[in-house]
């Protein structure tokens, strides 16, 4: 059986693959002599859509190995992917730590949160990977991001939200992730900038953000948007994880 | 007396084995936890046996050094205490591998932290009676053999005899020396092999799995991880065992050659120490550690019996509450009961027949706040530990320099509170009071090492729990008790390393007292001339020597880490399937390099212990070996402190992030508390626990041979 995967994270690509998502998720992220070790971000994708892809070269070249073993990765596209996978067509997310471990992410219908604080930081993780302040809510930052009406825009767009340290509570912060105290002091001035102007809905805290992004930093979870709408993918929190996702919690160190 | 000394020892034994069969009747859990616990057992055994097959053939030389320098009685002595030590190192580490696997399965099938807790203390009941029984058996049988039967304890044989060479000594302090200086021998080889083990397979799993690979802590995929656990059990487990058992029989032989040495330099004054009273100096530390055996054998009991609560913390600390007092009732008693009748005023017992007792009070109450003072520098409740875990926002550099404020920091305070022991315990009850002290502070060393051998217990128990993938509840459980563990084992440091100062001093003085003829003689020179050039140039020596063992230590353990890291990132190269999961990684190889390593590191730091006094004395004699010993004495104490508490610092500093503190897991401030911890762990689990054993073989081995090289010296050749 093939799958079709569209990473989103650290690249962007659309691959064809005898793997489960599990064992692509380890076979990306460790499973090669070369000795990588990354997190990946991937979505599984319903085949058959357009025709920008070619699915009879999927079908072709992702056989078994004469030995039987699966065939790992058969690259359909490496570049401008993601606007071409209609939303209706993604299914579940998978978040791959750096040790090889995949945790799904079931899509779900996107809902405003009634918590909604004003303000927040986006990683734009596709096609882009900036990390922004914002004061707009997630399903209005995905609307801003592909409405064609201003120069800065995509045609789809899939970004995670991230958590907002306390400035002066440091110490009491919980499993965040990689955020050094001197960019601390720059996400809330630009934050402090968005939340007071009026003009400005976002602005760009770091240009790429890549290194220091981890699973530990997303707050409510990961979204998917185009023209046609936004879909979202929630984290669990750390309770759950526990019970039911207890190796991958301690793999991306939330546990 | 004698008979309840035997009696107090067997039924030690006996407990220790009741316990140990006990445990194995439980069951182990799942075919997987089975496997692993076997891995464990394998590799834990396989590092005893070769350590103890090199002790054997290095015991054999001392044993025959002893046999024609000294006598045949030290020899023998020497043989027994080195047996009953290998031995105590040995079955706690087998039962501490028994207990780890059936401490995870209880948690499995119970889900109730009192039931387990109960199961891993059982675990640790087991090193803590082989420890305080031994060591009282081999005393006992030296005491009534050697000291009564063979009558080396008649007032006729408590004088200098000369053996076949012409070297003189009293028997009964060789024989007991000797028995230490076994003892030693085992307690050195057992922490310096065992921490070089340990670290190297820790530095090794933690480099290469945790921080390049990112796999989390005791994850099968990590090659190192069983090499990892094994060094768990052979360093922190026999190594402490046998360092706790050479640290209490280093305190009673201490006050039992002071005393020999006190009474025979009154002979011909006024005031000469009679027979009666001497019979029961050297009596007396014998049978308070027997009470504090008893006490700590009915607080194991009562800890075993009654119903366990939720708190761990509390459980142990009442058990451990419980052994102290009963030993301090029952000591009390018999001190009044054995020194009613004797005039003590002219030995310097201030406080009448209860003076010793006093003097054992002061060093219970100073190795408890010793304990604490290393509590509060290394527990991340206080400031000193947050300091670091905050420091390590700003990187790796200040991490490593706060935790070396704070190590620093931590040595003068117990420095001034031994000091005031010192003073207060000679004050009450003279020299004897000093040595005293020393086993007032291990008297219930029996409860302190079933508490302390307890933590790697549940340490490894979480590690089995992990790698069989048992329910994260199971994890809660062992992680709770891990942690208790970890505040215990601090204060029973407070204790070995207070104990170490005090018995040292004492073995110090009885050095000096063993180059001192007796007052009749008109020879006692109780006196260590510091302007003499050789005492000066010896105590700059001797003050140097543990910056020079800590080096080769520190040395060794990066030697053995290297390798380590090398062969887990070779394994992780060669088969991508281990990180996937889908192929099981090489543990033997990893098990045997850091058994390798070890075993070759070990025994170049062994010898500078045994042979640096030799050497010192043979060529300058004894004015040099006193200011070794002075030099020694001072910088290990000092070295001893701040490794330790600089070391657990960094540990839980590094704990304190992990926590969820300045961004938990994974961060910034993470990657820099984990340098701080790599660096601090050699110091605190290698250098720092092998340093008190260091300056107690010296000081043994300098009062055995003092008698030949104070005739025997170049330098007296040449230039008297």
């Amino acid at each position: 059986m093939i799958h079709y995967y569209l990473t989103v994270f650290p690249v962007e690509a659309l691959i064809a693959s005898q793997l489960t998502p599990e064992q692509f998720g380890s076979y990306m992220a460790v499973g090669s002599h070369k000795g990588s070790a990354e997190q990946l971000i991937f979505c599984e994708v319903e085949e058959g859509f357009g025709d920008v892809f070619d699915w009879a070269f999927a079908k072709e070249k992702c056989v078994a190995h004469p030995n039987g073993d699966p065939k790992s990765t058969t690259y359909l596209s490496i570049y401008r992917v993601l606007e071409h996978v209609p939303l209706q067509y993604m299914k579940s997310l998978f978040l791959t730590t750096q040790d090889g471990r995949t945790l799904e992410l079931p899509k779900t219908e996107y809902a405003p949160a009634a918590d909604w604080k004003g303000c927040a930081l986006y990683k734009e993780l596709c096609p882009v990977s900036p990390l922004v302040a914002s004061r707009l809510s997630p399903g209005e930052f995905a609307k801003y991001m592909v409405k064609d009406t201003h120069k800065v825009q995509l045609p789809a767009i899939v970004f995670a939200d991230i958590r907002i340290l306390e400035q002066n509570n440091l110490r009491d912060s919980g499993n965040v992730g990689t955020v050094s105290k001197l960019e601390l002091d720059h996400i809330h001035d630009c934050i402090g900038q968005v939340a007071l102007s009026g003009a400005k809905p976002t602005k760009t805290v770091d240009r790429s953000f890549f290194k220091k992004f981890t699973y530990q930093t997303i707050a409510t979870g990961i979204y998917a948007a185009d023209s046609s709408g936004i879909i979202f993918y929630p984290m669990p929190d750390a309770e759950t994880l526990k019970r039911v996702n207890y190796d991958w919690g301690r793999s991306a160190y939330i546990l | 007396m004698i008979v309840v000394i035997l009696i107090a020892a067997l039924a030690a034994v006996s407990l220790a084995a009741f316990n140990h069969y006990g445990l194995k009747k439980i069951d182990a859990g799942t075919p997987l936890m089975k496997e692993i616990a076997a891995a464990i057992q394998e590799g834990a055994d396989a590092f005893i046996r070769l350590e103890y097959r090199i002790i054997f053939w290095v015991s054999l030389g001392v044993i025959a050094l002893l046999l024609i320098f000294v006598s045949w009685s030290a020899a023998v002595a020497y043989a027994l205490g080195a047996f009953l030590s290998a031995s105590a190192g040995w079955v706690g580490m087998k039962t501490a591998v028994i207990a780890n696997v059936r401490v995870s399965n209880t948690a499995r099938l119970t889900k109730d932290i009192g039931k387990t807790l109960k199961v891993a203390f059982q675990g640790g009941s087991v090193m803590g009676l082989c420890v305080g029984g031994f060591a009282l058996l081999g005393l006992g049988i030296i005491y009534l053999v050697f000291g009564k039967l063979l009558g080396q304890l008649d007032p006729v044989n408590l004088v200098f005899h000369k053996n076949w060479l012409g070297i003189s000594d009293i028997p009964f302090t060789m024989t007991v020396s000797s028995y230490a200086l076994g003892c030693s021998i085992i307690a050195m080889f057992n922490r310096v092999g065992g921490g070089i083990y340990t670290k190297a397979a820790d530095m090794g799993a933690d480099l290469v799995g945790k921080t390049e690979a990112g796999i989390p802590e005791d994850d099968p995929r990590n090659p190192a991880t069983i090499a990892d656990n094994v060094g768990d059990n052979v360093g922190d487990v026999a190594g402490l065992g046998s360092d706790l058992l050479e640290s209490f029989v280093g305190a009673l032989i201490s006050a039992i050659v002071l005393a020999i040495y006190t009474a025979y330099s009154s002979h011909g004054r006024a005031d000469e120490i009679g027979n009666s009273l001497v019979q029961k100096l050297v009596a007396f530390p014998l049978a308070f550690a027997a009470v504090g055996l008893f006490s700590s054998i009915l607080a194991i009991l009562w800890m075993m019996l009654r119903k366990s609560s939720d708190n761990p913390h509390r459980e142990l600390n009442m058990t451990t509450f419980a052994g102290a007092s009963l030993t301090l009732v029952l000591a009390g008693v018999v001190s009044w009961f054995m020194f009613s009748g004797e005039s003590v005023a002219n030995i310097d017992f201030r406080f009448g027949v209860f003076s010793p007792w006093l003097s054992a009070v002061f060093g219970i109450i100073g190795g408890i706040l010793i304990g604490y003072i290393a509590e509060f520098f290394t527990s991340y409740d206080y400031k000193p530990t947050q300091d670091i875990a905050a420091a390590s926002l700003e990187g790796a550099a200040l991490t490593i320099t706060q935790g070396l404020s704070a190590g620093m920091l931590s040595v003068f305070l117990p420095v001034a509170l031994l000091g005031t022991c010192i003073i207060a315990a000679h004050f009450t009850a003279g020299l004897y009071g000093v040595a005293m002290a020393a086993i007032g502070m291990l008297s219930f060393v029996t409860v302190t090492v079933s508490v302390d051998t307890y933590g790697p217990i549940a340490d490894n128990a979480g590690g089995i729990s992990e790698m069989a993938k048992l329910d994260p509840a199971v994890r809660d459980i062992t992680d709770q008790l891990d942690a208790v563990g970890n505040t215990t084992a601090a204060i029973g440091k407070g204790f070995a390393i207070g104990s170490a100062a005090l018995a040292t001093l004492s073995l110090f003085v009885s050095f000096l007292y063993a180059q001192a003829g007796a007052a009749s003689e008109g020879g006692l020179v109780l006196m260590l001339n510091m302007v003499d050039p050789l005492t000066l140039v010896g105590a700059f020596v001797g003050g140097s020597l543990p910056y020079l063992f800590s080096g080769i230590l520190i040395q060794a353990v990066a030697n053995a880490a290297r390798k380590m890291v090398q062969e887990v990132r070779r394994q992780f190269k060669a088969d991508p399937g281990i990180m996937a999961g889908t192929s099981k990684p090489d543990y033997h190889t990893c098990v045997t390099i850091s058994s390798a390593g070890a075993l070759k590191e070990m025994k170049i730091p062994a010898m500078i212990a045994v042979l640096s006094p030799l050497a010192a004395g043979f060529i300058f004699g004894p004015n040099f070996v006193g200011g070794l010993l002075i030099g020694a004495t001072i910088s290990s104490i000092m070295l001893a402190l701040f490794t330790a508490n600089s070391g657990g610092a960094w540990d839980n500093a590094k704990k304190y992030v992990e926590s969820g503190h300045y961004g938990g897991r994974g961060s910034d401030a993470h990657k820099a508390a984990v340098v701080g911890d790599t660096v601090g762990d050699p110091l605190k689990d290698t250098v720092g626990p092998s340093l008190d054993i260091l300056i107690k073989i010296m000081a043994v081995v300098s009062l055995i041979a003092v008698s030949v090289f104070s005739k025997h010296n170049l330098f007296s050749y040449f230039f008297n």
